[in-house]
This record gives structure tokens, C-alpha cells and sequence, in this order.
């Protein structure tokens, strides 16, 4: 007897093909539109991320769950690692939107941003998983709001009238000289050559130079940084007046080279929340100071989790407390 | 609450997909969370950009003999320095956006892994000015204040009737002498205290404090809240310790009495 894989079924053939037809034109296949289309007619259970404490908040403002949405892109670098995040990101974000608006809803509350960690060649997978909400007495809308926050947060956000609206997403990275031409972006930004200020820095590393802060690479990494927050402000200009909760990814590269100072490359990815918040707007609600007499546990200091786990375990890497 | 519902028409606009207008000008960035965001408004503050400031450092060597234990003042200088330059740097860019002061900073040094002499040191914060209606205040010299109080932190400290003025450090790093080979044969199968190591760490970390008491003094604060000491090795050899105190140091507000502060509410939560 020979072993021989399984002939695909028919079915499992069309549902691959109506994927790839929907992934070109920016659409969903129909078996999608159809269950999300179900869920928001009311049609089987539905299905919500939410705790029992979240879903009583939810109820009581009038916001329904419809259906477990989420929207995946995995995208291989080309030439660009950075700006290959922010792309990856903008795609995910673009079909989870789809997603949303085929299940009739106003919003994606909780929703996470994800990644497998994979090492297969230069990609990664930019998923985003999120629960699609309607409110109770309006329309559906055509742009429902990606919210990274939970119901708990989101209701607390809604009655001091901030909504958040989206996730905006920053994404720089420079040559401090370049052996390839196309890289030579930063050379001559402040008024000199890259090149002096390589040897500048590589005099200043040397073993026997004394304490001293490496001002040209200090001045290359802030630039850097700088522009990755001008991108963050302008995407998230687009959608509302406010970025909350940053995630921010740092790397300094250097690269040695035969018979010249070595290069640099540094790289700076900033992923926030957005929100549309009412300048100067009153919280409505009067706080009052509690003491929890359990131990160990204080409801002002609950950490809440954290909203985007993907750049984490490489943000912290190396870095040590103060 | 209003009579409309508990969440406010503007709002309900939004998430009806009615209201999409961007805003071009004035988006502010913040590395808040949820709570944060609600309790730095509560108190009188509205966030307007997150300030960053980064120095990336090169240590210079210092010599120590095997068996003394003595301050490598030339680390010592160097891992101070750089934390000043990196908070220096962070608090221009406040004062560009025209903050009154940062709250939530944190500090960390950061290890780059192509050179062991090379240390990274960020400072990241969020800058806040005073809404309508708070009359706001400053650090020392009309300079934007620095705190690593979260959001929460920053409303209770208020609260109780204090401002944060700037955040003070100090640090020591310290080489450990090595016990010589006669005193440790003495004590093979002994308990006994290691002299001369108790003193290098108690040394070190009245340094540490006194460097950071002393500049907290030196801002005229009246006092430092949330004080902490780190030890740390920054890759060093095993005998070299640095001992970093950083606190906030604060200012009483004028006006404030014991009759202002809040009486909080014992409570027993359940749901643990």
C-alpha cells in the first residue's frame, strides 16, 4: 500500500479560490459575508470577547455583541523591513474594517494586535482579532471604529466622550552610511557628510576614549524617532486628535565594512491608539478614594493587560531596569 | 449623567459613522493608558505629545585593584551624565510643545549588543499643560517639571496636597574588593559575615542616596516620594555594582489644607 496525500475535496478547493478572488479585490468571499450578514440579523449565537462584568457594562449602555471578526495579512520585506510593518498593519487593519462593516456593526471593541513568531525567511503575519459591536438605536455605519480597548475601558471612554477610533502606526529607519546608494537618505540632513561622522563616532569608540556621549549618532537616532512620530501623528490625523497606550520598537544596527568606519542602521516603529476626544472636555464622573483590605491586591493598581503583546518580547530585549 | 443616555451625543455620532472629521491640526500622542488619560484630566491636565530623550553613551575605563573597594568615580560619572542628558533631552522637547511638565517618565538603559562599552539611556514621558479653569504650575527655574508618577499617581500626589517639581537621581557604581586567600582559608567551614563586603554595599548605597537627597535639596524640594534603589550590572565584571537611587521630589501647594484631603473609603472587593 502507498501513502498518498488526500485528494483536496471540491469543496475545500472553491472556499480557497473564493479567498484568493476576495483578497484581490479587497472583498470577502461570500461564505464570510454570509455568516457576518447572519450575526447582525440576529441569526445563531453570538459571540463576544467580553467577560461576565464586561458584558453587564455593555447592557447597560446599549452595546450589543455581534460576531468575532479579524482581519490578516502576512507580508514578506522587500526592501524595507520598517515601513513593511506599517503596511502589514494598514492591511490587517483594512480587512478587518471589511469584516466589521458585513457584520452590520459600529465598532470592533478589544481588539489585539497579533503575530505568530515564525521565522519563515523575511515576512511576518500582522493579524488583528476584535470583537464587532452594535449600539443599540443607531444606523450601521460605514466606517465602524477599531477600538484596542475592551468594553470596560470603552464605556469609561464613551462617558467622558472620547471614542476610540483606530490604531495609527509610525515607521522609520535611516543609514548612518550606507554601502548602497539608495539608503543615503540622511547624508548632509545637518549640514555634513556621513562620512565624518562615522569617523567622528568611530574615534569616540575606540578603547581608549574616555567617558563621552556619541553626539552625531545621538542626533541620527533622534532624527529617526522623530520622523516615526511625525508618521504616527499623521496617520493618526486622519482619524482623530489623539494617540494613546504607544507601543514603541527601537533597534541600532552597526554594520562592519572592510577598510571604512562601520555604518549604522537604525530603525524605530511607534503603534498607538487613537481617539477622538473633545479638547478640554470634563470627566463626568467624581472619583473616590478607596483602600482594598484584601491583600496584595488593589484595584488602583491592577495592571491592565496589555493591548498590543507583538513588539514586546523584542522591546525589552536587553534592556535593564534603570 | 444626562437625560440622553449615558454616553453623549458627540459620541454616538462618531460610532454612527456620521462624524469622520480628522483633525489636522493638534493631535496630541501619549503613551497613557485608558485610566491615566481619564485621571491627568480629572486633575486639571490634558496631554499634548509624548517627549523622548536619548543618549547613547561611551564608558570609559577604569582601573581597580583586586582587593580594594573603592567608587569608580569615572563610571560613576558617566552612568550619571548620561541619564542627565537623556532627561535634559527629553524635557527640551517639552519645552518645545510647551508643556508645564512630564509625567510618567521612565528611564531605562538599554545594553547594544555590538559594543559592551556603549550604553543607550531613554527617557520617555508624557508632556501635559493645564486646562481652562487650573491655574498649572512648573518645575524649578519655570522649567516643565519631571515625574515618574503614572496617572493615577500623579492625581492622588495632588491630592494630598503636593506638586512633583523634578525628578532627582543619584548614583554610585562601586568595585567590591576580593577577599584575599589568607582570610578566606581562616574561614573555610565557618558562619561568619563578610566584613568587607557589607561595608562596600552599604558605602555604595548611602552614596547613591546621599548624591540624590542632596539635589532634591538643591531643586528646594521639600521632599521625595516613591524613592527607589536599583543595583544593577550593566555587563560589567562580577565585583562591579551600580547603586542608582531616583525619586520624585515634590513641593507642598499653597493654599492647600489638612481640611482638603479626601477621606478614602474602606472598602472589601469581592471579586478577587
Amino acid at each position: 500500500m502507498t501513502l498518498r496525500p488526500p485528494a483536496p475535496r471540491p469543496e475545500a478547493e472553491a472556499r480557497r479560490h473564493a479567498w484568493a478572488v476576495a483578497l484581490e479585490h479587497n472583498g470577502l468571499p461570500p461564505f464570510v459575508t454570509d455568516r457576518l450578514a447572519g450575526a447582525a440579523a440576529g441569526q445563531g449565537a453570538w459571540v463576544a470577547t467580553a467577560t461576565p462584568a464586561e458584558l453587564l457594562l455593555m447592557k447597560t449602555h446599549g452595546i450589543r455583541p455581534v460576531a468575532a471578526v479579524s482581519g490578516t495579512c502576512w507580508y514578506a520585506y522587500g526592501r524595507s523591513w520598517t515601513e513593511g510593518h506599517a503596511q502589514g498593519w494598514h492591511e490587517a487593519l483594512k480587512r478587518i474594517g471589511l469584516e466589521a462593516v458585513a457584520a452590520g456593526a459600529n465598532a470592533v471593541i478589544d481588539v489585539r494586535m497579533r503575530t505568530l513568531r515564525h521565522r519563515i525567511r523575511a515576512s511576518m503575519d500582522f493579524t488583528l482579532v476584535g470583537t464587532a459591536v452594535k449600539v443599540d438605536g443607531l444606523p450601521p455605519s460605514p466606517h465602524p471604529v477599531i477600538a484596542t480597548v475592551p468594553a470596560l475601558e470603552l464605556v469609561r471612554l464613551l462617558e467622558a466622550d472620547i471614542v476610540p477610533v483606530g490604531i495609527a502606526v509610525g515607521a522609520r529607519y535611516e543609514w548612518l552610511g550606507s554601502s548602497w546608494a539608495g539608503d543615503r537618505r540622511w547624508a548632509g540632513a545637518a549640514g555634513w557628510t556621513d562620512r565624518a561622522a562615522l569617523i567622528r563616532t568611530q574615534r569616540a569608540t575606540n578603547v581608549f576614549s574616555g567617558n563621552q556621549p556619541l553626539t552625531d549618532l545621538m542626533d541620527f537616532w533622534n532624527a529617526i524617532r522623530r520622523a516615526a512620530h511625525a508618521d504616527l501623528r499623521a496617520a493618526a490625523a486622519s482619524q482623530g486628535n489623539g494617540v494613546l497606550a504607544h507601543t514603541q520598537f527601537g533597534q541600532l544596527i552597526r554594520q562592519e565594512r572592510d577598510k571604512q568606519p562601520p555604518a549604522y542602521l537604525g530603525r524605530h516603529i511607534v503603534i498607538g491608539t487613537v481617539v477622538d476626544a473633545k479638547p478640554n472636555a470634563a470627566v463626568p464622573h467624581d472619583i473616590e478614594q478607596v483602600v482594598d483590605m484584601r491583600d496584595a491586591v488593589s484595584p488602583l493598581r491592577g495592571g491592565s493587560v496589555s493591548r498590543h503583546a507583538v513588539y514586546e518580547g523584542d522591546a525589552m530585549d536587553e534592556e535593564g531596569a534603570i | 449623567m444626562t437625560d440622553t443616555g449615558p454616553v453623549p451625543e458627540h459620541a454616538l455620532k462618531r460610532l454612527a459613522g456620521l462624524r469622520r472629521a480628522g483633525h489636522p491640526d493638534g493631535v496630541f500622542t501619549s503613551d497613557f493608558s485608558v485610566n491615566e488619560f481619564l485621571l491627568v484630566r480629572k486633575a486639571g491636565f490634558e496631554p499634548i505629545g509624548l517627549c523622548v530623550g536619548s543618549c547613547i553613551y561611551h564608558l570609559g575605563f577604569q582601573f581597580a585593584g583586586w582587593s580594594s573597594s573603592v567608587e569608580l568615580d569615572v563610571l560613576s560619572t558617566a552612568m550619571y551624565e548620561a541619564r542627565a542628558l537623556a532627561m535634559e533631552r527629553m524635557r527640551q522637547e517639552a519645552k518645545e510643545m510647551g508643556a508645564d511638565g512630564i509625567v510618567g517618565v521612565r528611564l531605562t538603559v538599554k545594553r547594544l549588543e555590538w559594543d559592551s562599552k556603549i550604553l543607550e539611556f531613554v527617557a520617555i514621558g508624557t508632556g501635559i499643560v493645564h486646562a481652562q479653569g487650573h491655574q498649572g504650575f512648573k518645575g524649578p527655574r519655570g522649567e516643565p517639571f519631571t515625574s515618574a508618577l503614572s496617572g493615577q499617581d500623579f492625581w492622588t500626589l495632588l491630592q494630598a496636597g503636593h506638586r512633583p517639581l523634578e525628578m532627582v537621581m543619584g548614583s554610585c557604581v562601586f568595585h567590591v574588593a576580593r577577599r584575599g586567600m589568607i582570610a578566606t582559608l581562616g574561614s573555610v567551614g565557618q558562619n561568619v559575615e563578610l566584613t568587607n563586603f557589607s561595608v562596600a554595599l552599604y558605602e555604595a548605597r548611602e552614596i547613591a542616596m546621599e548624591r540624590m537627597q542632596l539635589e532634591a535639596t538643591q531643586a528646594g524640594a521639600e521632599g521625595v516620594v516613591g524613592a527607589d534603589l536599583h543595583e544593577g550590572s550593566h555587563g560589567w565584571s562580577t565585583h562591579v555594582i551600580e547603586f542608582f537611587a531616583i525619586g520624585a521630589a515634590v513641593l507642598r501647594i499653597e493654599g492647600h489644607t489638612p481640611e482638603d484631603l479626601p477621606d478614602p473609603k474602606l472598602v472589601l472587593s469581592v471579586n478577587s
